[in-house]
């Protein structure tokens, strides 16, 4: 934790994520339960994180703080320097739309969209028009390798495809930090490695931030460093 | 882009969007149906009544003590410009027979040419001059023919003329009525007076200008006669039709509700599946009210969809009711139907908004943690 701190005030200007003492306690009945139990930690700008932890450590829990989807009960998270706790429910729509990219475990496109649809959703969200959002949505899918499939529903690509597609939708307004809830935890190995290594790539050349959430070593082994968690605090990283 | 989206989710659930489509259809279409009957009604009734607009019937004020309007009032009344015609009516009730039968019938005096422009003869000539006219109801009763001898009140007279069938009327129904001249209702009843003056105004306009010379010249000093505008009578039909057409609509408006309800509730279905697809539209940028859009979209669509094709099938709804009660569809393509479509179909709109509301509203509240973790 202090040397987290201390990692902090020498590079502010590089730093996308700040989480300062943050605690998300649940009540329930007579019991409290500590999802995060204190955690700092800062992230910077191209860094490639993943984040380890077993099945209920908080890890999950950690990466939605991070993307504004969840509030801290006590502490504060900065995404690019801004305090989230002071934004109302609007910026931090806008937040989450322009400055982070969403990839899910479970893919979570939408059914009635096709390859190309998904993909436009966020530019949709943000009011692009018709002729750059298709441009744009077309050359994220070709990055992902799916231009051949840009008509197609998500139920008519296999799961390896699907994640492909929620992977262009999360870049879809270029954000600077990428959340991955275990990415590759419903995918074969041949398609776990492909969604891997687009995502590397991206950060690599595009200088993507990228914070993974994984228990797989083979995930964390793209990564360059490892932050472990373990009952709501940060054990090693 | 979001009118697509939400043309899509309903496509999605096909089956539970036709059934709220119909609950709505039918909803408009009883409306409008209704809507459209009653205007027809209204005019079929009114129909009668448009070319007497213009009708003022003076009667003898009875709360005032009176019972026949004096000959002077009537001169005055003549003396006023722009009056078409004026048709003094003497009336009272009479014992008459005609071979072994015997009836009491009402009986008016009159001027020849007055009988002719109030009435339409079916047989004979209205000659006036120790001879009757009777009405269609009478003569068919007493099996009267022209050139049939009655008995009125001791004193035979012959039937010139019998009229053609009237129906409803405001100032005189000769139906069931017997009419000699002036002068021999007065040798047979020996009344001064009349029992009734009708006036045809030139313009309609003048009603008023009229009520006040009446007012002025026979009531100054008191309450002698009073005066029945015909306009007034047809504005308290018209506004009794509006109101019985009001109620009709009311009713046929709980099937609307019935129809919004349904909407309600399947659009409550809908948000609950969707829940974990919001989250996830939250989590890549939807704001709160975009989520609100898309529902409520999906909410004016079904009500678009339904209320337009209940809009069309009540002109069919509105022909049958039409036919079944009025025997006639003539008032089917008017501006009121058109404007009882219009009604119906932004009930049926409006009805399916705010069905659509809440569900929309319950939607745009989730937090996108919750809808995310939502299975």
């Amino acid at each position: 934790m202090k040397k987290a701190r201390e990692k902090m005030k020498t590079d502010t200007n590089q730093e996308v994520v700040r989480l300062e003492d943050v605690y998300k306690i649940y009540i329930t009945g007579n019991e409290e339960v500590h999802a995060l139990d204190g955690v700092s930690m800062t992230v910077q700008k191209g860094e490639f994180v993943a984040i380890m932890g077993p099945s209920g450590s908080g890890k999950s829990t950690l990466l939605n703080m991070i993307g504004c989807l969840d509030k801290p009960t006590k502490g504060r998270v900065f995404i690019n320097g801004v305090d989230t706790s002071t934004l109302t429910d609007n910026e931090l729509t806008r937040l989450r739309r322009e400055a982070i990219g969403f990839v899910f475990q479970h893919y979570n496109l939408i059914p009635t969209l096709t390859a190309l649809e998904n993909v436009e959703l966020p530019m949709i969200f943000r009011g692009l028009n018709d002729d750059e959002r298709k441009r744009r949505a077309m050359e994220l899918l070709r990055i992902v390798g799916l231009e051949r499939e840009m008509n197609r529903k998500p139920n008519e690509l296999s799961g390896g495809q699907q994640q492909r597609v929620g992977i262009a939708r999360a870049l879809a307004n270029d954000p600077e930090i990428l959340l991955c809830d275990e990415p590759t935890g419903n995918l074969d190995t041949k398609s776990g490695e492909i969604v891997m290594e687009i995502l590397s790539k991206l950060n690599r050349e595009r200088g993507v931030t990228l914070i993974v959430v994984t228990h797989d070593p083979a995930v964390s082994g793209f990564a360059r460093r490892t932050v472990r968690i373990r009952d709501g605090r940060i054990i090693e990283g | 882009m979001y009118l697509e989206l939400a043309k899509r989710n309903l496509i999605r659930t096909k089956m539970r969007s036709i059934l709220a489509i119909i609950g709505i259809v039918i909803g408009v279409m009883a409306i409008s149906s209704i809507g459209i009957f009653g205007e027809g009604l209204k005019n079929t009734v009114l129909e009668n009544f448009r070319d007497v607009a213009n009708e003022v019937i003076i009667t003898p004020s009875y709360s005032g003590g009176y019972t026949t309007i004096e000959k002077t009032s009537l001169s005055k009344l003549e003396k006023v410009p722009y009056l078409e015609s004026i048709i003094p009516v003497k009336s009272e009730s009479a014992l008459i027979q005609y071979k072994d039968r015997k009836t009491y019938v009402r009986i008016y005096g009159m001027e020849r040419r007055s009988v002719e422009e109030l009435f339409e003869i079916e047989r004979g000539s209205s000659k006036l001059s120790g001879t009757c006219v009777v009405g269609s109801t009478l003569a068919e009763r007493l099996n009267l023919r022209v050139g049939s001898k009655i008995t009125i009140e001791g004193e035979l007279f012959r039937v010139s003329a019998i009229l053609k069938e009237e129906g409803a009327r405001f100032d005189i129904n000769p139906d069931n009525t017997l009419i000699l001249s002036e002068k021999d209702y007065d040798d047979l009843f020996k009344t001064e007076g009349y029992s009734m003056i009708l006036v045809k105004l030139e313009n309609l306009d003048d009603i008023e200008q009229f009520k006040e010379t009446v007012e002025k010249s026979i009531n100054s000093r008191e309450t002698k006669v009073r005066v029945f505008e015909m306009k007034t009578i047809i504005e308290r039909i018209t506004e009794a039709f509006n109101q019985i057409n009001l109620f009709l609509i009311a009713i046929a408006g709980v099937s609307l509700l019935v129809a919004g309800v349904s909407i309600l509730n399947i659009m409550l279905m809908s948000t609950m599946e969707r829940t974990k697809e919001i989250g996830v539209m939250r989590a890549v940028g939807a704001s709160r009210q975009t989520i609100m859009r898309i529902f409520l979209y999906e909410a004016l669509l079904l009500g678009l969809i339904g209320s337009i094709m209940g809009g069309i099938l009540s002109l069919l709804g509105g022909y049958f009711i039409m036919i079944a009660i009025l025997q006639s569809a003539k008032y089917l393509f008017t501006i009121s139907s058109l404007i009882s479509i219009l009604q119906g179909v932004s009930f049926g709109v409006v009805t399916a908004v705010i069905s659509g509301f809440y569900p929309a509203f319950k939607a745009s509240k989730l937090e996108p943690i919750d809808a995310l973790r939502y299975e």
